[in-house]
């Protein structure tokens, strides 16, 4: 692998190892979600540096489409997650 | 660039991403959180454009750091804005239990960052590594797009597409069953309302061209679409009653749009006789922009009933 | 042949659709693309009972750049188990749910969810089966959270959030193989891995993201409260069919995909931990305090029995033997999919004519409720593993197994599972058979009790009488 990709794949795995342990240990559920986004973020840049090639040379596009797959599904779960945060919330008020 | 010049730039830049997660997640205010998480979004999109996936850029840009930003901004209207057991310190106290707990964790992880690093060191040379991409420019003139990531996506692994559609629908009939939508927000002044007024227009018209270019530059119907649903996100924030969201049934229509329509072609495919989702080289191309119109009119219309978080009301409530 | 892999997942793909732009005759569409979805299934069964293992590349790229289907005879015996609890879940749930409006947001999500169950089984795509997993984790959690209320929304967020996590965890190995291996496809990869690191990572991951799916002690903790919370049919579903598709999955990646990779170690951790769940929930189910959290930790405690079978496959060597006891894995699976999703239909009978399913105030039901208590009752005996239900059958070759291997902790365990199991269900049986008035008005939609009837009755009785076929159908199918 060239030395970007060495780069950002372990930059992916840092964000990975970062999420997992927020999406563990963080007492709040929004910043739980957050964290479960980085995952995703960090799986993705590890996805983007297997397909780099090198400055100018075309890269490998499967992984560029597994990752907008992947972005949208990610929204998606986000969106859900919210909602039903704010349908918790509806039944207790809080300050 | 030389080599030496980009390798600083990758270094500040994975330096300023990993240093805006930790912030966002590191922190008890949820406010500062969502806005750092934002920020790193935008910059995972100068990541993608610097390793060349532009398309990627655009998505993250527009759904990751865009969308997924203007959603968890207005979670924040009804979220707690601190942690509930901070009370003037920053860190909370725990037990002995708890903290050996959280070192326990932080190992583990950090184990898992390391393992996977030491796996990504022992790929064997050898394996032909293009062998997909290979496959993918052999067939590309064969799809109907030039794009190559376009021809993934809507072609050789358009039954993904569906499925993630499927999903998108999913999401959002969930958030339907949950409750009706939050209030509207306030009549915006005269300067934003001005600046709706142009930036509209200017993301629909986007929209369109992120759509048709999408077969042969950077772009498609994911990025189409989010940026149409932006300019209904822009047309709630200003106050406005009609944000070009369809009503009943017409909504529901729109947000089947995407997996209807590849149903329909995949179906009429399959009763002509050839594989399904297999299109004829001839009328690819066309048969991907139907496609890609539909969806993209499918996940704008999800993406903007979920931030405004259900099933459109009549009453104009405001807060 | 192969039509019917395209059949299964556009038939629910397509009801759906029309259930949610056409809600008035939602109910009908739905119990018409159950039968149809059902012959598919019978169909494909045929198909790879005579032909072998089937497969289909979609949009006729060849599998690795485009995505193919595929299935086997263990895929086919689960995709004809899944649209028959579906089907009869579907009858039941047009019932439950009295108001149209409750229907009408019921239907699509329930139809996504069938949907994505299906495309799970055929899916033979790496990537592809991750989009699958999280439309089935999205749907069956909108499912979840269907009634509104407060403990039903905060199991469904807690359910939400740990399949994320799992799915996340599985796709981490769905790029490490494809860094080593450049390649989605499982029929390809499945030649092409090597043991190695990067196999090795791949399968932890992924195996642990499933397991977190599947609920696997001591992962199993989302699994109580979101069952037990659900609506009826969701439950029913969510216990027998959505948590046996991510088991399907870790089968499917030890036994096939990665077997040689795979050491008898791991087995064993395996196996342990499938023990833990199944003395830990059957004793958790012993007391507990309602009907619908005995199911549920019922089906933490009948999950580990499955797990308890991967360190006796791996023990054994390939051929005969091991098939063998493969076709016994499968009938417990089986077994327990029909015997759970009709205990929690019952469940729900009994939770919609009294308002609450409190185990200790079942007094005397079976005077007015008495096809549900029989039901229940039938369930049990499935649970418990009493002949001639598909649970005996399948015990029956665990515990050989285990003694052709010399693994004699195995059989401890589930001697002592089944006991655990004979006494909460007796527990249950008891009440219900007494003597008492029973205080509620019960009166009883034979569109609810019957569908609840008939899978029990397939668990207990059709399972065990015909469970020979099931392991022809596995030998035929590969």
């Amino acid at each position: 692998m060239l030395t970007t990709q060495w780069l950002y794949a372990l930059s992916g795995c840092l964000l990975l190892a970062l999420g997992l342990r927020s999406a563990l240990l963080h007492p709040a559920l929004l910043q739980r979600i957050l964290a479960i986004n980085v995952m995703g973020s960090g799986v993705f840049m590890l996805l983007i540096a297997i397909a780099y090639r090198g400055p100018g040379m075309p890269p490998d596009p499967i992984p560029h489409a597994l990752v907008l797959t992947g972005i949208v599904v990610a929204v998606s779960a986000t969106a859900l997650a919210l909602a039903l945060a704010r349908r918790l919330t509806r039944e207790q008020p809080h300050d | 660039m030389n080599a030496t010049m980009l390798l600083i730039f990758d270094a500040l830049l994975l330096a300023s991403i990993i240093g805006l997660a930790w912030a966002a997640l590191a922190s008890a205010d949820a406010r500062r959180s969502v806005i750092l998480f934002i920020a790193f979004g935008l910059l995972l999109a100068v990541a993608w454009g610097r390793l060349l996936a532009p398309d990627v850029a655009l998505a993250e840009a527009a759904i990751g750091a865009g969308l997924t930003g203007a959603l968890l901004l207005a979670a924040l209207q009804w979220q707690p804005r601190k942690t509930a057991d901070t009370t003037n310190s920053e860190q909370p106290t725990h037990t002995l239990l708890e903290t050996g707990f959280r070192w326990l964790v932080t190992l583990l992880c950090a184990a898992l960052a390391g393992m996977l690093a030491w796996s990504l060191t022992q790929i064997d040379a050898g394996t032909a590594k293009d062998a997909l991409a290979n496959a993918v420019a052999a067939n590309i003139d064969a799809s109907g797009v030039s794009n190559p990531v376009t021809a993934v996506l809507l072609n050789f692994r358009a039954y993904d597409t569906l499925l993630e559609l499927a999903v998108l629908l999913t999401a959002v009939l969930g958030i339907f069953a949950l409750g009706p939508a939050q209030a509207g927000y306030r009549i915006a002044g005269p300067v934003f309302s001005s600046l709706t007024r142009w930036l509209t227009p200017l993301l629909i018209l986007t929209a369109g061209y992120l759509l048709w270019v999408g077969a042969h530059a950077p772009g498609g119907a994911f990025q189409a679409g989010a940026t149409l649903a932006a300019a209904g996100v822009v047309l709630r924030l200003a106050g406005r009653d009609q944000i070009g969201l369809p009503r009943g049934n017409a909504l529901r229509i729109a947000l089947g749009a995407g997996v209807g329509m590849f149903l329909l072609v995949g179906l009429a495919l399959f009763a002509l006789g050839r594989p399904f989702l297999g299109y004829p080289p001839a009328w690819a191309g066309a048969l991907i922009l139907l496609i890609e119109t539909a969806a993209m009119l499918a996940i704008a219309a999800t993406l903007v009933s979920a931030f405004i978080g259900g099933q459109p009301t009549e009453e104009k409530t405001r807060c | 042949m192969t039509d019917a892999l395209i059949a299964l997942v556009a038939l629910p793909l397509t009801a759906a659709l029309l259930a949610l732009l056409l809600p008035r005759i939602a109910t009908a569409l739905v119990i018409f693309s159950g039968l149809a979805i059902t012959a598919s299934a019978i169909a494909l069964l045929y198909g790879v009972n005579t032909a072998g293992a089937l497969h289909y590349e979609l949009g006729g790229w060849t599998a690795g750049l485009g995505i193919a289907l595929r299935a086997d005879g263990l895929s086919a015996i689960l995709l004809l188990m899944i649209a028959l609890v579906m089907f009869a879940a579907s009858v039941y749930a047009s019932a439950y749910f009295g108001k149209a409006s409750e229907r009408a947001q019921f239907w699509p999500l329930w139809l996504l969810l069938w949907t994505a169950l299906n495309a799970l089984l055929l899916s033979g795509d790496l990537f592809n089966l991750y989009v699958t997993l999280e439309l089935l984790g999205l749907s069956a959690v909108a499912l979840a959270a269907l009634s509104g209320k407060h403990a039903a929304v905060q199991a469904a967020l807690r359910y939400l959030l740990v399949g994320l996590l799992g799915s996340m965890l599985f796709l981490v190995g769905v790029a490490l193989l494809y860094a080593g291996y450049a390649t989605l496809d499982l029929a390809t990869l499945t030649q092409v891995v090597k043991p190695g690191p990067i196999a090795w990572s791949a399968l932890t991951l992924m195996t642990f993201g499933l397991l977190l799916k599947t609920a696997l002690f001591p992962l199993h903790f989302w699994l109580p409260p979101a069952h037990g919370s659900a609506p009826a049919p969701v439950s029913a579903v969510l216990s027998a069919l959505v948590v046996k598709a991510a088991f399907y999955l870790v089968l499917r990646l030890w036994l096939d995909v990665f077997a040689d990779i795979v050491t008898p170690t791991a087995a064993n951790l395996l196996g342990v931990l499938g023990a833990g769940a199944v003395l830990w929930g059957s004793w958790q189910a012993l007391r507990a305090e309602r009907l619908k959290l005995l199911a549920a930790y019922s089906t933490v405690a009948q999950l580990g029995y499955l797990f308890l079978f991967f360190p006796l496959l791996l023990a054994l060597p390939p051929g005969p033997a091991r098939d063998v006891a493969t076709g016994g894995l499968v009938m417990l699976a089986l077994t327990h999919g029909f015997a759970k999703a009709g205990l929690f239909l019952a469940i729900g009978i009994v939770q919609q004519r009294s308002g609450h399913d409190n185990i200790q105030e079942l007094g005397g039901m079976v005077q007015r409720l008495p096809l549900t208590t029989f039901a229940i009752a039938l369930a049990g005996v499935a649970l418990i593993g009493l002949p001639p239900s598909g649970t005996f059958l399948g015990k029956w070759q665990l515990i050989s197994a285990a003694i052709a291997t010399g693994q004699w902790l195995w059989v401890a365990v589930t001697a002592i599972g089944s006991l655990l199991a004979a006494a909460y269900i007796f527990r249950i049986l008891g009440h219900a058979f007494g003597n008492q008035p029973y205080p509620h008005q019960a009166v009883a939609v034979a569109r609810e009790e019957w569908p609840a009837l008939l899978l029990t009755l397939t668990a207990t009785l059709v399972l065990g009488l015909a469970g020979a076929h099931v392991w022809t159908l596995l030998e035929n199918g590969s």
